[in-house]
C-alpha cells in the first residue's frame, strides 16, 4: 500500500496564521470598502469634468483627476468594486470546475474520469490568459468572468484529480472498501475532508489567479466595458497619460496589487512551500 | 502522455480553425478542418488572405527572441533568488509575495515609467525590418535598446516562476532522510547540500520547467502588447478580436507544441539528474 505524502509540508504554525490573518483581514477591510463604494466615493462611476484634467493630488482631489478630470479615487473604488465583484465570481468557477469537478472526476467510472483528465491536461498546456481570451473571442465580453473562471481551472482540476486518485488507493479507502462502504460514500467522505481543511486556502488562491487574468484581459480590451470600468481596463486608459501624470496610474495599481497580495497572502504559502 | 498532448492541442487547434465567421458552428467543418490540419494545411488569414502559416512564421521568431531574453534573465536572477529565500532568508519568503503580487502589465508599465523618469530614456519599438544582434554595430544597438524592457518585463515574470518552482523543490528536497543519514557518516552540510542537495533542487526545478514556460508565453503576451513588439502572442490577440480563427489556430498550437515540448524535456532532464521518479 502506497504512503500518502502530506497535503501540505510541515509548517511553523504561528508564521502561517500569522501570514492568512493578514491576508483575511487584508480581504475584509477591502470587502467593507467594496459594500461602502457608493457612500464613500465622491461621485457616481463615470462622472466627467468633477475637476480641471490631470490635477495631481492635493487636499480637494487627493487621488488627483485624470485626462477627462474625473475623480482617481472615486473612479478606483468603483473599478474595485467591480473587480472584486468579477473576480469574486470567478472564483466560484474555478473552484467548481477546478478543485471539485476534478476530484468527483477521478472516481467516476469506466474510464471517463481519464477522458477528461487527458482533455482538461491539454488545456494546462496553453496559458489560462490565453484560454480566457479566446472564450471571450469566441462569445462575448459579458462572460468575462464564467472564461477566467474557467480558464483558471484546468491546473486545479488535474492536481485535484491526481490527489483524489492517490486518496482513492490510500490504506483508508482499501480498509473502507473492504469493509462495504460504497464508493459514493468514500467521495462523499474524503471530499468533506478536502474542503474542511484547504477550502479557505483554494478560494484564496483561485481569488488571486482570477483577478490577475480578468484584469489583464480588461487591460487588452477583452474584460469589461465602460461605464462598469474595472482595475484593469482604468489603468489600459491611463497609458496615455501616466509617464507624465503618474497618478492615473498608480493608485488603480496600487488597489489590484492589494487585493492580489491580500489573496496571495490569505491562502497561506504557496503550495508545497516551507514557512 | 506527451503524444496525447500534442494529438491534443491538434484537435484543439482544428476546433477553433472551423469556428465560422457567421453563423453556427459545423461538425462537419470541424472535421474537415482536422484532416486539413493533418496535411498541415492551415488555411489562410481571413483578414490579410495570406497563408496562415505564412503569417505565424513570419512572427514566432520575434516571441521566441522575446522568449530567450526572458528565460535568461529569468534563470540567471530566479535561481539565486529561490535559493537565497528558501535557506537563507526564508523568514523574507512571504515579502516576495509583495513583490509577485502586482500582475505583470503593472510591471510592464512601471518599467517604462522608470526608464523615462529615472533614465530619461523613451522606449521606441525599433523599427522594421527587425534589427538582429548578429548583424553587429548599431543594428546590434538597436536590436538591444528595443529587447531590453519587453525582455526585462517578461524576465520579471519568469525570475517570479522560476524562484517558486527553485523553492517548492528544495521544499520537497530538504526533508529527505538522506541527508541526516549522510551528517552521521561524517559529511558536512556544504558537501551534501553541493553534491546531493542541488542536483535534487535543480531536477524539482527543471520538472517544472513546463509551468514556467507558460508563464513567460503570458508575460511575452503582455510585454508584446506593451512595447509594441512584433511577435505571435500579440498577433493572437489581435486575431481573437478579429475573428481571424485560422490564425489564432495556429499560433494556439504553436504555443501548445512548445509548451509540451518544453514540459517533456523539463521531466526528461529531471529524471536524467534522478531528481524525479
Amino acid at each position: 500500500m502506497m504512503a500518502l505524502p502530506p497535503l501540505r509540508q510541515s509548517a511553523a504554525p504561528s508564521l502561517r496564521m500569522t501570514i492568512r490573518s493578514i491576508g483575511i483581514a487584508g480581504l475584509g477591510l477591502m470587502a467593507v470598502v467594496v459594500s461602502l463604494t457608493d457612500v464613500i466615493a465622491r461621485v457616481p462611476a463615470g462622472t466627467d469634468h468633477v475637476g480641471p484634467p490631470l490635477t495631481p493630488p492635493s487636499a480637494l482631489f487627493q487621488f488627483g483627476t485624470d485626462l477627462f478630470g474625473r475623480d482617481i479615487a472615486s473612479e478606483t473604488l468603483h473599478a474595485l468594486a467591480v473587480t472584486v465583484d468579477t473576480a469574486s465570481l470567478a472564483m466560484l468557477v474555478t473552484i467548481l470546475a477546478g478543485g471539485f469537478a476534478g476530484f468527483v472526476a477521478a472516481r467516476l467510472p469506466w474510464g471517463l474520469g481519464f477522458l477528461l483528465r487527458w482533455i482538461v491536461g491539454v488545456l494546462t498546456a496553453l496559458p489560462p490568459l490565453f484560454l480566457a481570451i479566446l472564450c471571450i473571442g469566441l462569445s462575448n465580453r459579458g462572460l468575462a468572468p464564467l472564461y477566467a473562471g474557467l480558464a483558471a481551472s484546468p491546473l486545479a482540476f488535474v492536481r485535484a484529480f491526481d490527489r483524489a486518485r492517490a486518496l482513492g488507493t490510500s490504506p483508508h479507502a482499501d480498509y473502507a472498501r473492504a469493509t462495504g462502504v460504497s464508493a459514493m460514500t468514500l467521495l462523499r467522505r474524503d471530499l468533506t475532508y478536502e474542503l474542511r481543511e484547504g477550502i479557505l486556502a483554494v478560494a484564496a488562491r483561485a481569488l488571486a489567479a482570477v483577478t490577475i487574468i480578468l484584469s489583464t484581459v480588461s487591460f487588452f480590451g477583452f474584460g469589461s466595458a465602460p461605464p462598469n470600468r474595472d482595475l484593469g481596463l482604468m489603468i489600459a486608459s491611463a497609458r496615455e497619460t501616466y509617464i507624465g501624470a503618474w497618478w492615473t496610474a498608480a493608485f488603480p495599481i496600487v488597489a489590484l496589487a492589494l487585493l492580489i497580495l491580500f489573496a496571495r497572502l490569505a491562502a497561506g504559502l504557496e503550495e508545497g512551500e516551507r514557512p | 502522455m506527451f503524444g496525447l498532448g500534442l494529438l491534443g492541442a491538434w484537435i484543439l487547434a482544428a476546433a477553433v480553425a472551423a469556428v465560422p465567421a457567421h453563423g453556427g458552428y459545423s461538425l462537419r467543418t470541424a472535421l474537415v478542418r482536422l484532416a486539413d490540419f493533418a496535411r498541415l494545411d492551415f488555411g489562410a488569414s481571413s483578414i490579410s488572405g495570406l497563408r496562415a502559416a505564412a503569417v505565424v512564421g513570419e512572427r514566432l521568431p520575434a516571441t521566441l527572441e522575446l522568449l530567450t531574453a526572458g528565460a535568461i534573465v529569468a534563470f540567471v536572477v530566479g535561481i539565486p533568488l529561490g535559493v537565497l529565500l528558501g535557506r537563507g532568508l526564508r523568514a523574507a519568503a512571504p515579502l516576495i509575495q509583495v513583490v509577485a503580487a502586482a500582475p505583470v502589465f503593472c510591471a510592464g508599465l512601471g518599467l517604462l515609467w522608470l526608464s523615462a523618469h529615472a533614465l530619461r530614456w523613451t522606449y521606441a519599438p525599433a523599427p522594421l525590418p527587425w534589427p538582429s544582434l548578429a548583424e553587429g554595430g548599431r543594428a546590434a544597438l538597436l536590436a538591444l535598446g528595443a529587447l531590453a524592457l519587453p525582455g526585462l518585463t517578461v524576465g520579471a515574470a519568469g525570475a517570479a516562476a522560476v524562484q517558486l518552482a527553485v523553492r517548492r523543490a528544495e521544499s520537497g528536497a530538504i526533508e529527505e532522510p538522506y541527508r541526516h543519514g549522510l551528517r552521521l557518516l561524517g559529511l558536512g552540510s556544504f558537501e551534501i547540500d553541493r553534491l546531493y542537495l542541488a542536483p535534487q533542487i535543480l531536477a524539482g526545478m527543471l520538472a517544472r520547467f513546463g509551468e514556467i514556460v507558460l508563464t513567460l508565453f503570458s508575460a511575452a503576451a503582455v510585454a508584446e502588447w506593451l512595447f509594441g513588439w512584433p511577435g505571435a502572442a500579440v498577433l493572437f490577440l489581435k486575431s481573437v478580436a478579429l475573428h481571424d480563427w485560422n490564425v489564432t489556430a495556429l499560433v494556439l498550437l504553436a504555443f501548445a507544441v512548445i509548451s509540451l515540448v518544453a514540459d517533456f524535456c523539463g521531466v526528461l532532464a529531471a529524471r536524467a539528474l534522478g531528481g524525479v521518479p
